[in-house]
């Protein structure tokens, strides 16, 4: 019990400071290719334990946002898309439910949930994450296309980074 | 009280979420300059639609009154008009007091009750001896003669329309000063007769007739329609004239009761003579 809630700080810490830190700048840094925008710190609150409160989740997705918003002086932008993951995750999980349902007492790591089920629900959460955050940022939809294209290309580049840590790192909570 | 409270409890994630998203957007706008831009600018364009839509909405209540009121502001232009004539023919350095008192008054009425398709038609209007309406006095509309005031009762008065066997207008050709009845005797409701026109008049086909101004009913000058055909009979002294009258009496509206205040001084002076002469 004690070893899920501080694995689950340290992934905390250390995502956020990954994101606001590191990956803020990759993203910057590629002036020639505005569109790509490499975002791993949702992965914190799709590894929270399957037991975890539907509200608590929110209210983490909000904390996680808003502390990577200070890191990227856009304060409420990665926050409104923390927690639209957050409220999303439950309806994904219903849907992705094994035949034999959850063991609550997991978290949905790549390790326990097999990486099939992880590709499948690591891949919905985190397209839609993307495609909020980009709608928030644009905050119209008259470019959709614009948008399309800038999830499109950074869901796929984040995606290979998670898939990256979790075969990296494989942990169990 | 209890199910409320499960109802809470099961949408709790729903509600959190709802508030996140509430505290999240209203710091977007807040903080940062893009989203505020847009944010301000969808805003003002909302609120510029929604003053517009209710002004017109507004606007459209108001159409009744707006109806009345412009029905009244033409009856005063249409005094204004018709009294144009003897003010100029006396001009006020000339002219005694009299001339320049207003002969012909307007009054705007609503038809509510009109009828196109028998011998005999007939037009109720909403004005009648309260608001001193006589009989015999003329109806016109914006597009022309209407008919005459037959009857009238406290509150109504019933008016002959032009498309009426024995309705008998005075017209003339415009410009041309030549003179006679005007009545309708065909089935088309927009075909009348123009009578007692010698054959040496110079009338063409498409000529104006107009009302002459001889009778008490009109004030001159009220165009009534365009001559549509002309000829001559064998053996006649007359040319027979159709006119194409102008007015729409199959959708008429409002009307205007035209009052000529020297009515009855015409009259009885006219009257008068006819008697010494009998």
């Amino acid at each position: 019990m004690n070893n899920t809630i501080i694995s689950n700080i340290v992934r905390f810490v250390s995502l956020v400071l990954l994101q606001g830190l590191v990956f803020k700048n990759i993203g910057v840094g590629w002036e020639s290719f505005p569109y790509l925008h490499i975002i791993v710190f949702p992965l914190f609150i799709l590894l929270l334990p399957l037991r975890t409160p539907r509200t608590l989740v929110i209210f983490l997705g909000f904390v996680a946002g808003i502390t990577v918003d200070f890191l990227y002086d856009t304060l409420g932008v990665h926050a409104s898309a923390a927690v639209f993951t957050g409220f999303i995750r439950s309806f994904i999980l219903r849907v992705l439910e094994p035949r034999g349902g959850y063991n609550m007492t997991y978290s949905p790591t790549m390790k326990m949930m097999g990486i099939g089920w992880f590709a499948q629900y690591a891949s919905t959460l985190l397209f839609a994450h993307i495609f909020f955050y980009y709608s928030v940022e644009a905050f119209t939809f008259v470019y959709i296309a614009n948008i399309l294209i800038k999830t499109i290309v950074s869901f796929i580049v984040s995606m290979a980074f998670i898939m990256i840590f979790q075969l990296l790192l494989n942990p169990k909570e | 009280m209890f199910n409320l409270v499960q109802l809470l409890i099961k949408l709790s994630g729903f509600l959190v979420f709802l508030v996140l998203e509430v505290i999240c957007f209203t710091l977007v706008v807040r903080y940062n300059g893009n989203q505020e831009k847009v944010y301000t600018n969808t805003v003002n364009k909302f609120t510029g639609w929604l003053q517009q839509k209710s002004t017109s909405t507004y606007q459209y209540f108001q159409l009744y009154d707006e109806n009345k009121r412009l029905a009244k502001e033409n009856s005063l232009l249409l005094d204004r008009l018709a009294n144009l004539g003897i003010n100029v023919q006396n001009p006020l350095d000339t002219a005694w007091a009299d001339s320049i008192q207003p002969k012909y008054t307007f009054l705007d009425a609503k038809v509510i009750r009109n009828s196109i398709n028998q011998h005999h038609n007939y037009i109720t209007l909403d004005k009648g001896a309260k608001d001193g309406i006589r009989p015999h006095t003329g109806v016109v509309s914006d597009d022309g003669v209407v008919g005459i005031i037959r009857k009238v009762s406290q509150n109504y008065s019933v008016a002959m329309s032009i498309l009426h066997r024995q309705a008998n207008i005075n017209a003339r050709v415009r410009h041309k000063n030549y003179f006679g009845p005007l009545v309708w005797k065909s089935d088309n409701v927009h075909i009348f007769n123009l009578e007692n026109i010698p054959k040496d008049a110079p009338v063409t086909k498409g000529d104006t007739i107009e009302t002459s101004g001889y009778s008490t009913m009109f004030p001159p000058g009220i165009t009534i329609g365009v001559v549509d055909k002309l000829w001559m009979d064998p053996g006649s002294n007359f040319f027979t004239i159709e006119v194409r009258s102008f007015a729409k009496l199959s959708n008429i509206q409002h009307a205007y009761i035209v009052r000529n205040i020297f009515k009855q001084e015409q009259e009885q002076l006219e009257e008068s003579v006819i008697n010494e002469d009998e």
